[in-house]
């Protein structure tokens, strides 16, 4: 079984640092290019947030060789599909295409992180502003309970970590930013020395070599990357706030600070969260959502990231039940399984469903390539998918119990959302 | 030496690509199977249509085919709901249930390693659930606070009530989760009942993708699926498209941070004549991100982060129709923008366009084949529109051959500005003046659930 999990890839390093991961799988005709440049909203800075996102937006208006509106349609006249995403750590950028047209995707993919600034320009600027001000608009402003991420990462985290704020920003810094601050984020985080170039599906690794040096090669090596400072902070208390919103029925958040990506925590947390809320069997589920039926719905979640993770309970209450009645309900089940622990039973139902979707998610190309991205960037090895599954199959019941110890006895965020007082109509 | 890059480069060979081909095969108890080997992972995934969606809802009892939905995995044969739930859970199998206008689907990914029990426990879920009156009055309960949550985004409000105004009187009109009230009147008999009546072998249909033989699969099937229920529903009638006036729906968010825009009307239900050029006119317009919709609303005035159209389809009816959420501020000029994107298709389609757009089309087709479940989705599209089997086979060649002259047609007569229904969902002091500024209509005003209250 674990066999089909072992990834044959070759791995090269061009002089200008681009690492470049390439993967052949010839089952459909199709080929998906990953590249994955190492900055992300953590890079950002106070008064400059949400510029890592608005800058992945640009790098879809068009460079030096293609004008705007032509990277999407060179992409879907080649039948592909492509688009990108920002987080905390990283921007990656991804098209899967036919097999006969890899060489398009290579030369949109450099041409932008080589040429980009000769075509930019204030209109297109101003144009992607207003975009991704509707975009927060539409995901976060306008949505119930939309704000909460926002409100959890600004509070568990003190003003100056690079956690602080959401990957999207805030609408004050999105309004402000200017023709400088694009070239100067492209100059100092676009080069190939900060990029990691996965291409996967039906290629030759020999000629596909041989394309990526003509696209990439001669793309300048950039400065090197500014260290982010992380600033020793923990909680000193519990903190808690009471948001209200359009909304009708109160939502409960707890969120600790817990372990990094891949840190040897990291799993063992993620199999707690299964434990907790992955079925109807889990703990918090089974109890207050279907035995005591105080709670609509809950859900946890180990989220982590590179510098660090956190632990995040959800609860929403049925209508009419208070929130504190959720809050102590949920607390007295994670002292459970900190006090007694959890069955081996629970353990195995655990890791058997993390087995499966590893399977599971060797189905779609453009997936897979960004998992062997995602290793070669934070691993340094692109084929550590059994290591991936390895960690949670090693895990026993006690370190299970441990981890809750270690971290959900620490000082927590709540967020509680509730609905606007005299809220009489919609 | 330096790279020419100044123009893209061309293509390098072709492509050679194999449908997947399929067998249908019918089991000892009239249950139809449609079946694909394949074979690259150790994976089996099962679709099941059962004629069973929203459709069948009784007046008055909107969300029974949902409620049934949710109930019919609560235990079932000897489990009760935590002890079936632990079952499936333990072998990493993932069962799910959903259910649109026209279906409940049942469906199963599993390792082949675990295909057997998996299909024995979703035998029991599909042949003897429980019912329990325990289960049924806790999953109606969490089922009105479902509906009581939706109507706080302002999505939902606009998709739903577009629905219920463009489907009046039809029974594709009321939303699948139902209505609070209508809910609230579901007894479990009328689930039970529900069961009876739609869930027989004959009214079912099933698509099965996976590193199987296909002997080995029909053995399999008929151990476990033995039902000899012979009821079969009656099909229901087509929606025919009647003609209607263009009319302006507003419903008032407080406090909304944007405006959610629906724009459309009926249409024809999905046939294999007109259905291509179809989607050609229609992508220009705003069915890919290099429309012109998007192009013009996002990419020039920035007053979305996007806008699609789409003509979609329920088995018996047809709608077409526009969705974005804009700016408050934005509200009346994105409308004028849309409406001038409607004028300009009807006046002008380039042949560049409608090249670019079936070569998108044509290229994209072996991609739409990847993954088990795209596999089995686009069987249960066919069977669910009732295309000819040969419909994927002729895909390509249908594209290339939709001509300038179909597409126009399309254009000309499938989108009726006269009688484009227009509902807002914003901020009433913003946006109605909006409104005012582009329409002489009379702007009707709705509550959340869809009663005028402006009149």
């Amino acid at each position: 079984m674990n066999d089909i999990l072992n990834i044959k890839y070759e791995k090269h390093i061009l002089e200008n640092g681009l690492e470049v991961v390439l993967y052949q799988d010839k089952s459909l005709p199709i080929v998906s290019v990953n590249l994955w440049y190492k900055v992300g909203s953590a890079n950002e800075t106070n008064g400059k947030t949400g510029f890592a996102h608005l800058f992945e937006h640009m790098m879809f208006q068009g460079s030096m060789n293609v004008p705007k509106e032509k990277h999407f349609k060179f992409i879907e006249e080649a039948g592909g599909n492509l688009n990108g995403s920002t987080s905390f750590d990283g921007t990656n950028y991804y098209e899967t295409v036919p097999a006969n047209s890899l060489e398009l995707a290579l030369w949109l993919e450099s041409d932008r992180m080589g040429f980009l600034l000769e075509a930019l320009t204030q209109d297109k600027l101003d144009n992607q502003k207003d975009v991704v001000m509707n975009e927060r608009r539409q995901r976060y402003d306008n949505q119930p309970y939309g704000l909460s991420w926002e409100i959890i990462f600004s509070n568990l985290f003190p003003e100056n970590h690079p956690y602080h704020w959401p990957t999207i920003g805030w609408m004050k810094d999105i309004e402000k930013f200017e023709l400088n601050d694009v070239r100067s984020f492209f100059k100092t985080y676009y080069s190939p020395n900060n990029a990691s170039l996965v291409i996967g599906g039906d290629i030759e690794y020999a000629s596909t070599l041989e394309l990526v040096k003509k696209y990439f090669d001669e793309i300048p090596t950039g400065e090197p990357i500014p260290k982010i400072s992380i600033p020793k902070a923990e909680l000193t208390e519990n903190k808690k706030i009471i948001h209200q919103d359009n909304v009708q029925l109160s939502k409960l958040y707890l969120t600790w600070e817990t372990a990094k990506l891949y840190d040897t925590d990291d799993a063992t947390l993620d199999v707690l969260s299964d434990i907790l809320t992955g079925s109807k069997n889990g703990r918090l589920f089974k109890s207050l959502v279907f035995d005591k039926q105080i709670a609509q719905d809950i859900s946890t979640f180990q989220y982590s990231a590179n510098l660090t993770g956190m632990f995040i309970v959800i609860a929403t209450a049925k209508p009419g039940v208070d929130l504190e009645v959720l809050k102590t309900e949920i607390l007295l089940e994670l002292k459970k399984v900190m006090d007694d622990g959890i069955t081996e039973k629970e353990l195995k139902r655990s890791i058997n469903t993390v087995k499966s979707s590893f399977i599971y998610t060797l189905q779609n190309l453009n997936s897979i390539v960004n998992q062997i991205n995602n290793y070669n960037t934070n691993l340094g090895e692109p084929n550590s998918l059994n290591y991936d599954l390895g960690r949670f199959q090693k895990l026993n019941s006690k370190e299970i119990k441990d981890v809750a110890n270690k971290y959900l006895s620490n000082n927590f965020v709540e967020l509680q959302i509730v609905p606007k007082e005299n809220n009489n109509e919609n | 030496m330096k790279t020419e890059r100044n123009s893209p480069p061309q293509t390098n060979g072709t492509i050679e690509f194999h449908l997947p081909k399929f067998n249908n095969f019918v089991l000892d108890n009239g249950l139809e199977v449609f079946f694909v080997q394949k074979n690259n992972l150790p994976l089996v995934q099962l679709n099941m249509l059962v004629n069973a969606g929203s459709k069948f809802d009784p007046i008055n009892k909107s969300g029974l085919a949902y409620l049934t939905s949710l109930l019919i995995d609560e235990g079932a044969g000897e489990f009760n709901s935590l002890q079936l739930d632990d079952e499936f859970e333990s072998l990493g199998s993932i069962f799910g249930v959903s259910t649109d206008n026209d279906n409940i689907h049942l469906s199963l990914l599993t390792l082949k390693e675990n295909l057997s029990r998996s299909l024995e426990l979703f035998s029991l879920v599909y042949q003897s659930p429980n019912f329990t009156e325990h289960d049924f009055i806790r999953e109606q309960k969490k089922l009105a606070s479902t509906i009581i949550q939706h109507q706080d985004d302002p999505s939902y409000i606009a998709t739903s009530n577009f629905d219920n105004i463009i489907f009046d009187g039809t029974n594709y009109k009321n939303p699948i989760i139902g209505n609070v009230g209508d809910v609230n009147s579901i007894s479990n008999y009328d689930i039970t009942e529900f069961y009876k009546k739609h869930f027989t072998p004959l009214n079912t249909k099933l698509v099965v993708v996976g590193n199987i033989e296909l002997k080995e699969l029909n053995v399999l099937l008929n151990k476990h699926f033995n039902s000899t229920n012979r009821n079969k529903i009656e099909e229901q009638n087509d929606i025919i498209p009647i003609t209607q006036k263009q009319q302006f729906y507003f419903i008032h968010k407080e406090n909304a941070a944007q405006s959610e825009i629906r724009i459309g009307h009926l249409s024809d239900k999905r046939n294999e004549t007109d259905y291509f050029a179809k989607v050609i006119a229609n992508s220009i317009l705003g069915g890919q991100f290099s429309s012109r919709l998007n192009l013009n609303l996002r990419e020039d005035k920035g007053f979305t982060y996007g806008i699609n159209s789409a003509f979609s389809y329920s088995k018996n009816a047809g709608h077409f129709e526009i969705a974005t959420s804009v700016n408050g501020k934005d509200t009346g000029e994105a409308i004028a923008e849309i409406n001038k994107e409607i004028t300009g298709l009807k006046s002008e389609i380039k042949k560049d366009e409608i090249e670019f757009t079936k070569s998108y089309l044509v290229k994209r087709f072996p991609a739409m084949f990847e993954t088990y479940s795209q596999i089995a989705h686009h069987l249960s599209t066919m069977l669910k529109y009732k295309l000819s089997e040969d419909y994927f086979d002729n895909y390509i060649e249908k594209i290339i051959a939709c001509s300038m002259d179909e597409i126009e047609k399309i254009a000309k007569e499938k989108i009726i500005s006269d009688e484009l229904i227009y509902l807002i969902v914003g901020e009433r002091e913003m946006v109605l003046p909006q409104l005012k500024k582009i329409t002489d209509l009379k702007i009707v005003e709705l509550d959340v659930n869809g009663k005028v209250i402006n009149q």
